[in-house]
């Protein structure tokens, strides 16, 4: 089973201004902070709205979901004892907010499925499209994953010590997928793997790497902070490297001691 | 009036996140749905919880809703009519 990237681009590359990349102003004015990161990061992946209609699948993945939203919402129903609810939070609150914002910009009614697994959130988007490239039923698809930190979530996650040795983190990617090799393709992902057991840098590099020149990103969370889908980050840098020469890169996540995650990424043959 | 029609459009451009209109931009006799502001039915929604949250003001009945809903100024005058 494989696939191959045409193109990844993360929350920290889009330089296009956000009412370009999401002209229709009703639906941008609801969107909150992760919204518009992660659906602008689509559109500048996508090269705008008008590349949305070329998708056969809209695959996303969230560890933590809307946070931002789910908090208005929680905190409307305690502070005006549960009534009055401003529906804007509710609807945007959802895990698959962003799947349905991209598929609405470009009314492209395709596959569409968001993936809330915690840490595996971003591996488990990556197999689905890795299986539909493989079964036929998608040739070029959107894959992404977001999530976002707020103050509330980061103080109970202190509290929590979650942060004793990392930052907490927060970021958007997305990349377009292909089932079959074009002259866009960058790189192929050829390897996706659910350890049972947690494996050091040196077994990780033993187990998956083929190239003696393969990089090892093991645990990107000191680079790209503590967040569920921290790995996508890894997956656009690993992309990246291999795009510029690297033959191979192998990610490893292992999250909060979660059973860990193995990706490869290689250079076209 | 006119201090309630000036209330009005603030409280419209903050709750519904009106990005760049000011309430001087607001035109208080044009229509808000369709035309106009541009509205739809979610910020419908959030016009009825503006009434009842700053004014203490209810609709009555559904059937009222679409002359009532016109324009910011059709919204002032049920206000005042209708505010405890």
């Amino acid at each position: 089973m494989r696939c191959f990237i045409e193109r990844v681009v993360t929350n920290h590359d889009v330089t296009t201004d956000i009412k370009a990349l999401i002209p229709d102003a009703g639906l941008r004015r609801r969107m909150s902070r992760v919204i518009k990161s992660a659906v602008s990061t689509a559109m500048e992946t996508l090269g705008g709205v008008e590349g949305i209609a070329s998708l056969d699948g809209i695959i996303t993945a969230t560890g933590w979901g809307c946070l931002a939203d789910s908090e208005r919402f929680l905190r409307n129903v305690i502070v005006d004892k549960e009534q009055l609810l401003n529906p804007t939070p509710f609807i945007q609150s959802t895990f698959n907010t962003v799947g349905g914002q991209i598929a609405l910009l470009g009314h492209n009614h395709c596959y569409n499925v968001t993936y809330v697994n915690r840490s595996h959130s971003f591996e488990d988007a990556l197999l689905d499209a890795m299986m539909r490239a493989e079964d036929g039923d998608s040739e070029h698809m959107l894959l992404g994953a977001f999530d976002e930190e707020t103050p509330s979530q980061h103080r109970i996650m202190e509290r929590m010590g979650a942060f004793r040795k990392v930052e907490c983190g927060e970021g958007a990617m997305f990349a377009i997928v292909g089932a079959k090799r074009n002259e866009r393709s960058i790189a192929e992902v050829t390897t996706l793997a659910f350890p049972t057991e947690s494996l050091t840098r040196e077994r990780v590099a033993e187990l998956y790497a083929t190239s003696e020149h393969a990089r090892v990103i093991y645990n990107g969370y000191a680079e790209h902070g503590l967040f569920p889908t921290a790995s996508a980050l890894c997956f656009a840098e690993a992309v990246k490297l291999v795009a510029d020469g690297t033959p191979e890169v192998v990610i490893y996540n292992e999250y909060f001691g979660a059973t860990p995650t193995v990706i490869v990424v290689r250079c076209l043959a | 009036m006119e201090q309630l029609i000036q209330e009005l459009k603030e409280h419209l451009i903050e709750e519904l996140n009106l990005e760049e209109i000011t309430p001087a931009d607001i035109d208080a006799e044009a229509p808000l749905f369709g035309e106009g502001l541009g509205l739809d039915s979610i910020d419908a929604l959030e016009i009825i919880l503006i009434l009842e949250k700053y004014y203490g003001v209810k609709l009555a009945n559904s059937a009222e809703a679409k002359p009532v809903f016109y324009s910011v100024k059709t919204l002032a005058e049920y206000i005042s009519a209708n505010r405890k």
